[in-house]
């Protein structure tokens, strides 16, 4: 009987502990090795981007050397100055995202509202466009837009960029207008509100981390586009993906200015991205997964 | 998700209650607020959508203004009996099975590993995701950097191990390559995904688990997988869908080569378009591309609906 009582109850605890300290270790390991393998490409463009053109191609990496701001430097000035590569991708990719923002917070909320017959077909015909092949895509548009006179401007990139930040920003929006619960609306219309005002005043305020999220992911994506502008843009609306691009010419590349573009690319994305983390998953979800 | 917002009453009624009758306008408030997005999307899609069609049965004249000679169903015999055609269709499979795969095993993987983690999660998750705000185009040439025989940092670590070849250079490395450059950049997603899933998982159920026994694995295994399913679904759906869609790294690193190693299919689709400007084909493939992407994604609808899911 003694036997049952002095029965140590914590020894089958202490194997589990020990495992679960052992797997600590595995798991801070793993978790090592993926900001490793994440990390080091970027790191070492940051990097690159300070060195002179020696150190750019040298056979053994350098980790140390003088850094140096020629590269940026040289972006500015000289012949093919990035000022206004800058400036196209600043306004087609704003434009765009506004646009996309302002159109989708109309339909997303119409789309969230409406209880109308077919709702479920016109949402996925909705999202369906988004889902559509870029490559197919591009090919009729660049027909038309020659027909109408919009390659080579940014008018028609902005509109290039909103077959697929429109489709996104409505679905975007409406997932986050779905989250707001009816009966804030309906006591404004009982206060006295007209539907317009109630959406104004009352909805719209209410999702407001909707609507910078859905504007800065639209930024990311037209920001980032490389199909679309190769095709529609020219000298008068060429984007900061295609300057990286013509560096890379048959004869060689000078890898300093482009590690130097590459960063004057990416890093403003990452910024607005982590600015609005807490809405990533809804965001790109499409509001299908709520988070935490 | 909870709140139906649409079986309202008060607002499906007309704004002012002392119009006559409730009589519905033909067009509601909500139907006017979709209109102006919508009517554009439209244009944007429908238009497209069309002349896609009239262009696969047609022989598209640039020069002097734009042109169609109908020529029949020409580009599709041509596109049926390609035989590089279908070399393409099988590389685009592969390529779109391993990336996919390498990108939820290792997205699961980190996100697992994240959930462990209690400090300083918020700051690994911000590092580890990254990538995804990228450039395709920039992450593609940032390869090329990366991967050059006499001064790229990988090709340098790997001469080091052993292996002296050009990585983008021979057919099976290269393929190998571009996949990874697209794991790289998207693997981040599936891990936000998959955290937001798990971090759903009420603690109470885990708890419970443990009690009954459940050591790490079986957890997994029967408690923590059936719970995010969903999730993990919705995350493959969206991943799915945009390998389909984005080529920009492999067009600017081999451009489809060497030896048509890495010519998936939107690849060869710009090739036939913008450098042979051969638009009638072009339009061809691209049809049967967008087929392709709606079948994928019906079936992932369904599976969600079935699942109930989607609102």
């Amino acid at each position: 009987m003694s036997t049952v009582i002095t029965a140590p109850r914590k020894a089958p605890q202490s194997p589990l502990e020990a495992s679960s300290r052992r797997s600590r270790w595995v798991v801070v390991l793993l978790l090592a090795l993926a900001l490793l393998w994440t990390l080091v490409p970027l790191l070492w463009m940051l990097l690159s981007s300070f060195k002179n053109r020696a150190d750019v191609t040298a056979a053994t990496p350098q980790l140390l050397f003088a850094p140096t701001l020629d590269n940026y430097r040289n972006l500015f000035s000289g012949p093919n100055n990035l000022g206004p590569y800058i400036w196209h991708s600043v306004l087609a990719a704003g434009i765009s995202a506004l646009l996309a923002v302002c159109l989708g917070a109309l339909a997303g909320y119409g789309l969230a509202r409406t209880q109308m017959r077919g709702k479920r077909h016109l949402a996925f015909w909705i999202i369906s466009t988004r889902m559509a092949p870029i490559a197919a895509v591009v090919v009729p548009l660049f027909l038309i837009f020659r027909g109408l006179g919009l390659i080579d401007s940014i008018p028609g990139l902005v509109l290039a960029y909103l077959t697929f930040n429109l489709p996104f920003a409505i679905w975007l929006m409406s997932a986050f207008f779905a989250e707001v619960p009816a009966s804030l609306e309906e006591s404004a219309l009982v206060a006295g509100c007209t539907r317009w005002q109630a959406f104004w005043t009352v909805v719209l305020p209410l999702t407001k981390s909707g609507l910078v999220t859905t504007f800065i992911l639209c930024l990311v994506f037209a920001w980032n586009d490389y199909a679309f502008a190769v095709v529609f843009s020219g000298p008068n609306s060429q984007t900061l993906p295609i300057a990286a691009s013509q560096l890379v010419t048959q004869t060689g590349v000078d890898w300093g200015q482009l590690t130097a573009i590459g960063t004057i690319v990416v890093v403003p994305m990452m910024l607005a991205g982590l600015a609005v983390r807490r809405w990533l998953v809804t965001g790109l979800t499409l509001g299908a997964v709520t988070g935490e | 998700m909870a709140h139906r917002a649409t079986s309202s009453p008060v607002l499906s009624r007309a704004a002012r209650p002392e119009t006559r009758a409730p009589r519905a306008p033909w067009i509601g408030f909500e139907g006017r607020m979709m209109t102006p997005g919508l009517i554009l999307l439209a244009a944007l899609s429908i238009v497209p959508f069309l002349a896609l069609i009239a262009m696969s049965f047609s022989r598209v004249r640039l020069l002097g203004g734009v042109a169609l000679d109908v020529v029949g169903l020409t580009n599709w015999v041509r596109f049926f009996t390609d035989a590089d055609m279908w070399m393409s269709w099988l590389r685009t499979i592969i390529y779109f099975v391993l990336t996919v795969g390498f990108e939820m095993v290792l997205g699961i993987g980190i996100a697992l590993c994240l959930y462990r983690v209690l400090r300083g999660r918020n700051i690994l998750l911000g590092l580890l995701l990254l990538p995804m705000f990228a450039a395709p185009s920039i992450v593609g040439l940032l390869g090329r950097y990366l991967t050059d025989s006499t001064f790229g940092l990988y090709a340098w670590v790997l001469r080091s191990l052993g292996y002296a070849g050009d990585i983008l250079g021979s057919p099976t490395t290269a393929f190998a390559a571009v996949v990874l450059m697209d794991v790289w950049e998207w693997t981040p997603l599936i891990a936000l995904i998959t955290l937001a899933g798990l971090s759903s998982v009420p603690q109470s159920v885990r708890e419970a688990a443990a009690v009954d026994g459940a050591g790490g694995w079986m957890a997994l295994r029967y408690i923590i997988f059936p719970a995010i399913s969903n999730v993990l679904l919705v995350a493959l759906l969206i991943r799915s869908m945009d390998a389909i869609r984005y080529f920009d790294i492999i067009w600017v690193t081999t451009g489809g080569g060497p030896a048509d190693a890495t010519k998936i299919v939107p690849v060869r689709l710009y090739e036939t378009a913008f450098r042979f400007f051969d638009l009638g084909y072009a339009a061809a493939i691209g049809l049967a591309m967008l087929a392709f992407s709606i079948i994928i994604a019906r079936t992932f609808v369904r599976l969600l609906d079935v699942r109930g899911l989607t609102r």
